[in-house]
C-alpha cells in the first residue's frame, strides 16, 4: 500500500512535469519510484516466503509482478539519466496496475488441485510476466515517441526544450525492449509447454490462454520482423509496441479466466 | 573611491561611431598607462569588442569631473572632435557594477545572454592585470562578474538555446538523431546560412559534408573549406542514400524535392530518419514531404520562428536575472564597505 502511494504522488508528479513539457530533471520522479519499488519487493518478498513459493499464481499477484517488472526494467533503464524520463509514463502505468490490483476478486486462492507448484511452475511465471514488463515499457517509449514525433513535424519548440532524447535513441529502446521482452515470453512459454505437466485431467491443447500467449508471442515476432528485416521503423515501432501491450493489457485477465490451468 | 564605467554601445551609438572609437588589442596597454599616468584612474579596464567600448575605472575625481574627463580621454584616443549628443553612457556604485555583470552575463549584448562577451570580458580583464592597471577594487568586481555570470548561467534560462538559424539546425539535429559523429551532412546550394549551418553541424561532430552547387567551381571552394567533398548539381539525388541531413537553398524556382521523388530514395535508406532544412526562398522542398513518415522538414521561417520563441524565453528570465544581479552587487558593495572599514 505504501509502495502504492508513492506511485501515485510519482504518477501525479509526472503529470506536473509533462505540464510542464519535461523540462526538469526527474531525479525526484525516479526516486520516488524506486522507493515504491522497494516497498513492492519486500512486500512480494513477504508474501512469497508465507506461501512458500513464487506470489504470481492468481490474477492479484500477476497484476503486481507485471508493475514490479516493469519498474524494474525501468529503474535499470533510469540509471542512465537520458532515459528517466520514461518514468513519467512508467508511474502512470504502474499505479494504474496497483489500483486495479487492489479489486477484491482478483485476490482468490487457487484450487489446490489445480495448484501448479515447482520451481518450473515459477520459472515460466517469472518469465513471461518479466517479458510483459518489458513490452509495456516498449510502449511507454513509443508513447514518448508520438509525442516527440508530433513536436517536430509540427515545428514546436517543446521538441527541443524538452529533456525526452533523440528520437533515434527512443527508437532504440523500443527495439531493444521488444527484444527482449520476446526472448523472455519465449523462454516462459518453452519452459511451460517443455518442462511443466498440466494438472491431472487437464491439457494443454486447446487451452484458452495457451493459444492466446501464441498469439502474442507470434505479434511480437511479426513486430520484430517487419523492424528488422522491412525497416519498417519511426512511428510504425512505435504504434506497433503500444498496440501490442494494450492489446496484452485489455485481454491478460480475459484469457486468464478463461483459461480452467491459469484461472485462479 | 567609486567603480565608474563610461562607454557607449549598440544601444547607444551606431557602428560608425564604434568602430572609430574602437581599441585595437595593441593600444590597449598605452591606454590604460595613459590613464594611470595622467591621474585619471587609479585602477582601469578597457573593454573594446565590436558592440561596445567602456572603460572600468576607479577614481579619487568626483564622478561628475572623472566622467568629463574620462570622455574627453576616449574622444582624443578615437580622434574624434565632431559633437556628441547621448551616445555616451556613465554610470558609477551601484549602478556601475550592476552594469558589469549584467554585461558579463550578456543581459546587455545584442543577442540577448549570449556567452562570447564573458571571453572578451576575460581577456580585456586579464590584459589590464597583466598592464598592472588593476587593483583590490576592481580584482573584486571583475572577480564578482565572472561568478555571478557562472550563477546565472547555472540557475536561469537566459543562456536556454539557439538564437540563431544555424544553431537552431544543430539543435535540431541532436533531438532527432542519437549522435551527429556518423551523420552525413549534404549542402544543395553554396548560400551563406547554409554554409553557417554546415560548419555547425560539423562542429558538434557531424561526419563529413558533401556540397552540390549550380555552379561547380563554387560547390568545389566551400567543400574545400569546410572539409568535405563536392558533387555536380544533377548527380546530387545519387548520393541521397548516405545522407541524412540535407540544407538547401538553391536559386531554383521550383521544388527540386517532393514525395513522388523522396519516397523511393526513403526506401533505399531503409527508412532512416532524415532532416531537411530548406533555407531557400522560394522553398525548394515541397512541404508535403513534411508528412512523409521519418522526414522531418523546417523552412526557414520554422527555423526562425524557433529562435524567436527562445528569445522570448530568454527575456522572460532578465526580470529574474537583473533581482540576482542586484542582489549580487549589493552583497559586493557592502563587503566592500565593511573591509575598508575593519
Amino acid at each position: 500500500m505504501v509502495a502504492l502511494v508513492l506511485y501515485g504522488i510519482s504518477a501525479a508528479y509526472s503529470l506536473f512535469l509533462l505540464q510542464r513539457e519535461i523540462r526538469r530533471d526527474h531525479i525526484l520522479n525516479y526516486s520516488l519510484l524506486l522507493a515504491g519499488f522497494i516497498f513492492q519487493t519486500v512486500a512480494m518478498l513477504q508474501r512469497g516466503f508465507s506461501l512458500s513459493r513464487c506470489p504470481i499464481h492468481n490474477l492479484f499477484e500477476a497484476t503486481l509482478f507485471i508493475s514490479w517488472a516493469l519498474l524494474a526494467a525501468f529503474l535499470v533503464i533510469g540509471l542512465f539519466p537520458k532515459f528517466r524520463f520514461l518514468g513519467a509514463f512508467v508511474s502512470q502505468l504502474v499505479f494504474g496496475l496497483g489500483i486495479f490490483a487492489l479489486m477484491p476478486a482478483l485476490d482468490k486462492s487457487q484450487a489446490p488441485e489445480k495448484m501448479l507448484e515447482g520451481f518450473e511452475t515459477s520459472l515460466h511465471a517469472s518469465l513471461v510476466l518479466l517479458a510483459y514488463g518489458a513490452f509495456g515499457l516498449a510502449a511507454a517509449a513509443g508513447i514518448m515517441f508520438l509525442c516527440q514525433e508530433r513536436d517536430l513535424k509540427s515545428h514546436k519548440i517543446r521538441a527541443l526544450v524538452s529533456m525526452m532524447p533523440p528520437i533515434q535513441r527512443l527508437e532504440l529502446v523500443i527495439s531493444w525492449m521488444l527484444a527482449c521482452g520476446f526472448i523472455l515470453l519465449t523462454a516462459g512459454l518453452v519452459v511451460g509447454s517443455f518442462f511443466m505437466k498440466p494438472p491431472p485431467g487437464m491439457s494443454l491443447r486447446g487451452d484458452f490462454k495457451v493459444i492466446w500467449s501464441f498469439l502474442v508471442w507470434l505479434m511480437y515476432l511479426g513486430l520484430l520482423v517487419a523492424h528488422w528485416q522491412f525497416a519498417q521503423r519511426g512511428r510504425r515501432l512505435a504504434l506497433g509496441a503500444i498496440g501490442s501491450f494494450a492489446f496484452v493489457l485489455l485481454t491478460f485477465w480475459g484469457a486468464n479466466l478463461a483459461s480452467p490451468i491459469h484461472s485462479p | 573611491m567609486p567603480v565608474v564605467v563610461i562607454g557607449l554601445s549598440h544601444h547607444t551609438a551606431p557602428v560608425e561611431l564604434r568602430e572609430k572609437f574602437a581599441f585595437t588589442p595593441a593600444r590597449i596597454p598605452a591606454a590604460l598607462q595613459s590613464l594611470r599616468d595622467t591621474g585619471l584612474a587609479e585602477e582601469a579596464v578597457i573593454l573594446s569588442t565590436c558592440n561596445r567600448v567602456e572603460i572600468y575605472a576607479v577614481t579619487h575625481l568626483e564622478p561628475d569631473n572623472a566622467f568629463a574627463a574620462l570622455r574627453r580621454f576616449l574622444c582624443e584616443a578615437a580622434g574624434h572632435q565632431e559633437p556628441l549628443n547621448n551616445e555616451f553612457y556613465t554610470m558609477s556604485e551601484p549602478h556601475s557594477i550592476e552594469h558589469l555583470f549584467k554585461v558579463a552575463c550578456g543581459l546587455d549584448s545584442m543577442v540577448l545572454g549570449e556567452t562570447e562577451i564573458l571571453g572578451q570580458l576575460k581577456k580585456a580583464y586579464e590584459l589590464a592585470v597583466q598592464q598592472r592597471s588593476t587593483a583590490a577594487r576592481l580584482n573584486k568586481a571583475f572577480q564578482r562578474a565572472f561568478n555571478v555570470a557562472k550563477h546565472i548561467r547555472t540557475n536561469t534560462n537566459i543562456q536556454r538555446g539557439s538564437v540563431s538559424v544555424a544553431s537552431v539546425a544543430v539543435e535540431l539535429a541532436e533531438k532527432i538523431f542519437s549522435t551527429l559523429s556518423n551523420r552525413e551532412v549534404m549542402v544543395l546550394g553554396a548560400g551563406d546560412t547554409s554554409e553557417k549551418a554546415a560548419r555547425a553541424l560539423l562542429s558538434r561532430g557531424a561526419k563529413s559534408v558533401i556540397v552540390a552547387n549550380r555552379t561547380h567551381e563554387r560547390a568545389v571552394a566551400l567543400a574545400q573549406e569546410l572539409g568535405g567533398r563536392a558533387v555536380r548539381f544533377e548527380q546530387w539525388a545519387d548520393e541521397f542514400t548516405r545522407v541524412d541531413i540535407i540544407i538547401s537553398s538553391t536559386a531554383a524556382p521550383h521544388y527540386i524535392l517532393e514525395p513522388g521523388k523522396l519516397a523511393p530514395l526513403m526506401k533505399l535508406r531503409q527508412n532512416r530518419p532524415l532532416l531537411l532544412i530548406d533555407i531557400a526562398v522560394p522553398r525548394d522542398i515541397d512541404p508535403a514531404v513534411n508528412l512523409m513518415e521519418n522526414v522531418y522538414l523546417y523552412n526557414i521561417d520554422d527555423l526562425q520562428a524557433i529562435a524567436d520563441d527562445y528569445l522570448r524565453l530568454r527575456q522572460e528570465e532578465v526580470g529574474r536575472c537583473e533581482a540576482i544581479i542586484r542582489q549580487k552587487a549589493r552583497e559586493l558593495l557592502d563587503g566592500m564597505q565593511r573591509s575598508r572599514q575593519s
